[in-house]
């Protein structure tokens, strides 16, 4: 049968009629609201008064040259005095503190994984058993402690301070890992055993490099989920605002000319951005399929 | 010799293993144990603003955090976390659940339809509710203005429909990850049993709920389970919509823990926070051990 007569067919189910027309209807009320927003980032704020729902009359990209030249988040400079951080500045910060946390976090993830993995050690077993409780124990609150913690520390308003505290390996990545490395064949290593290569070497050269396509979707993952965090910088970086941040305040500040719905949609937009694109390149890596619960079968 | 050589083998492996996990176990210790340590001694203490030091105050802050259940904030984030995680499970599960067999079907469009539900993941929130903000409030009344000739205020802005709007956004914006994670353990449900079913005869929506529900219940209880903890963490996006001024009745328990500890100025106020955080904490462990023995109890089975 061919392909277009078996989509044809599929389409007689009742199920998929009625889902077809919810996703559809899904994605427009997702494209919508999007759309709007892209248009009205290139109104004026005077159109966008009359002209709120039509198409720019005049085609302005004025919003984005204001953006870019006062885009500027306060911070403190110490002795009371207030400085201001422009919106290069925030982009800079933003990818210093997302790619410097998710390359942490994705390099910690993985050696643990490699390590609890490879090694049949009893406090693998902890290791193991650490992440999987700390997974379903719910702890609600811990913020103010955290922040007592940094500051004790000296990582308080540091963005490299933000690395070593996301650096840790938690969560459902180090599952995926683990799997992999527990899944990768031992002949492979023991291979390179025989053939007299140090344990750094079978690590680094054997094993690291099967797992690269998953690492890099960590990274990329992690990269994204740290770019679009706004609240944590908020709190741990008040001299080092990220675009999220600026974005943030842009969003609910009452000065005259930033306040307009055009300037503020602006801000989204180019927030959007990077990561758009990134999203565009990889759809595919960071859209594969991730399992994370066992099959009963 | 070849012991003695083994013996050397053995030590180096246990080294290059304890250099290996050296910062990532001293890392979990310092940020997950000692935090947490600290946040329950914390809950403890009382600050004295004339040595900047803490005492030990007994349990005085956890007095106030159950006199706290009395007000309309308490009894709001009580009222609304409840809300959220029941049409979070309710509406929201059961969406993803079958967008997700529509995908993992191959029906038409699949492929669009999985990049699309997953766009919203990876959206900066702030973007995302602000767009989403500046729609329902200009944009909508505008367009029910052109259409009906008559003037309506903005969804958020109407007392009547901001809560629904605010459920309904993270409902909307939610799908992604989950749906990634059914998809795949949908593909992971072996061929001849699906096959089976259809010689039977078991048209999609019978295959839905007799073999992949069933198959897929281990990773369905994971998410419900982590969802419990949601429950006193999920903020409803409130600091992204309203920053620290949202309205009392909208409060949730996220969004109380964030913002106080945001606006606070100093250490006096983490004390009380740190007994709240405890309190919640013991009740969400209650209630995520329950949750997961009465799915365990209660869910389908593959015989």
């Amino acid at each position: 049968m061919n392909r277009k007569l078996k989509k044809f067919l599929s389409f007689r189910s009742a199920f998929a009629v009625i889902f077809f027309i919810l996703l559809v209807l899904y994605c427009i009320s997702l494209f919508l609201p999007l759309g709007w927003g892209l248009l009205t980032t290139f109104k004026s704020r005077g159109e966008f008064r009359t002209n709120i729902l039509g198409f720019p009359q005049d085609f302005t990209f004025s919003n984005y040259i204001y953006a870019f030249q006062n885009m500027d988040v306060p911070v403190p400079l110490g002795n009371g005095q207030i400085g201001y951080s422009t919106l290069l500045m925030q982009f800079v910060n933003s990818f210093l503190y997302a790619g410097g946390c998710a390359l942490a976090a994705a390099i910690v993830i993985c050696i643990t994984a490699y390590a609890t993995a490879k090694f049949d050690y009893f406090f693998s077993k902890i290791i193991y058993a650490i992440v999987v409780i700390t997974m379903v124990l719910p702890i609600v609150g811990a913020l103010p402690s955290e922040i007592q913690m940094a500051r004790l520390f000296g990582l308080f308003d540091s963005i490299p301070g933000m690395w070593i505290m996301r650096a840790n390996f938690l969560g459902i990545y180090y599952l995926v890992f683990y799997s992999t490395f527990k899944g990768v064949a031992k002949e492979y290593s023991e291979a390179a055993y025989i053939d007299g290569a140090s344990e750094w070497r079978v690590m680094t050269r054997v094993l690291l490099p099967i797992v690269s396509p998953i690492f890099l979707t960590v990274v990329l993952l992690k990269f994204i989920e740290f770019w679009n965090d706004y609240q944590i910088p908020l709190i741990y970086l008040p001299s080092y605002p990220t675009v999220s941040y600026g974005v943030f305040t842009f969003g609910n500040t009452n000065a005259t000319e930033a306040s307009s719905v055009p300037m503020g949609l602006t801000g989204c937009f180019l927030l959007l951005l990077p990561v758009l694109v990134i999203f565009l390149v990889f759809s595919k890596r960071l859209i594969g399929n991730v399992s994370m619960g066992g099959i009963k079968e | 010799m070849k012991r003695a050589k083994n013996r050397v083998g053995e030590r180096n492996r246990k080294v290059f293993y304890a250099l290996l996990l050296a910062f990532p176990v001293l890392q979990f210790i310092i940020f997950y144990v000692c935090v947490n340590l600290n946040s329950i001694l914390l809950a403890f203490k009382v600050y004295d603003y004339d040595t900047g030091a803490y005492s030990f105050a007994g349990f005085s802050n956890f007095t106030f955090v159950f006199n706290q259940f009395g007000t309309v904030i308490f009894q709001s984030a009580i009222k609304n976390s409840l809300i959220l995680y029941a049409f979070t499970l309710g509406i929201g599960v059961t969406l993803a659940l079958l967008f997700s067999y529509y995908i993992h079907k191959r029906f038409p469009g699949h492929s669009v339809f999985k990049v699309i539900l997953f766009l919203p993941s990876v959206i900066s929130a702030v973007a995302m509710v602000l767009t989403f903000k500046y729609f329902t409030e200009r944009a909508i009344p505008a367009a029910w203005e052109s259409l009906f000739d008559k003037e309506i205020e903005g969804l958020l802005a109407n007392p009547n429909t901001t809560k629904g709007t605010l459920i309904f956004y993270t409902l909307w914006a939610g799908f992604g990850t989950q749906i990634l994670m059914y998809i795949g353990a949908m593909n992971n449900v072996s061929d001849s049993v699906k096959e089976a079913a259809q010689l039977d005869g078991a048209g999609a929506l019978r295959e839905f709920f007799y073999i992949i529900i069933p198959s897929i219940y281990p990773t369905i209880v994971t998410f419900i389970v982590v969802g419990v903890a949601g429950i006193f963490t999920h903020q409803m996006n409130l600091y992204s919509f309203y920053g620290t001024s949202a309205a009392a009745e909208l409060y949730t328990f996220g969004y109380y823990l964030y913002v106080h500890t945001k606006v606070a100025t100093s250490y006096a106020d983490f004390p009380e926070l740190s007994a709240l955080g405890i309190v919640l904490t013991v009740v969400a462990v209650a209630m995520t051990m329950t949750v997961k023995y009465l799915l365990e109890k209660f869910g389908p089975s593959t015989d």
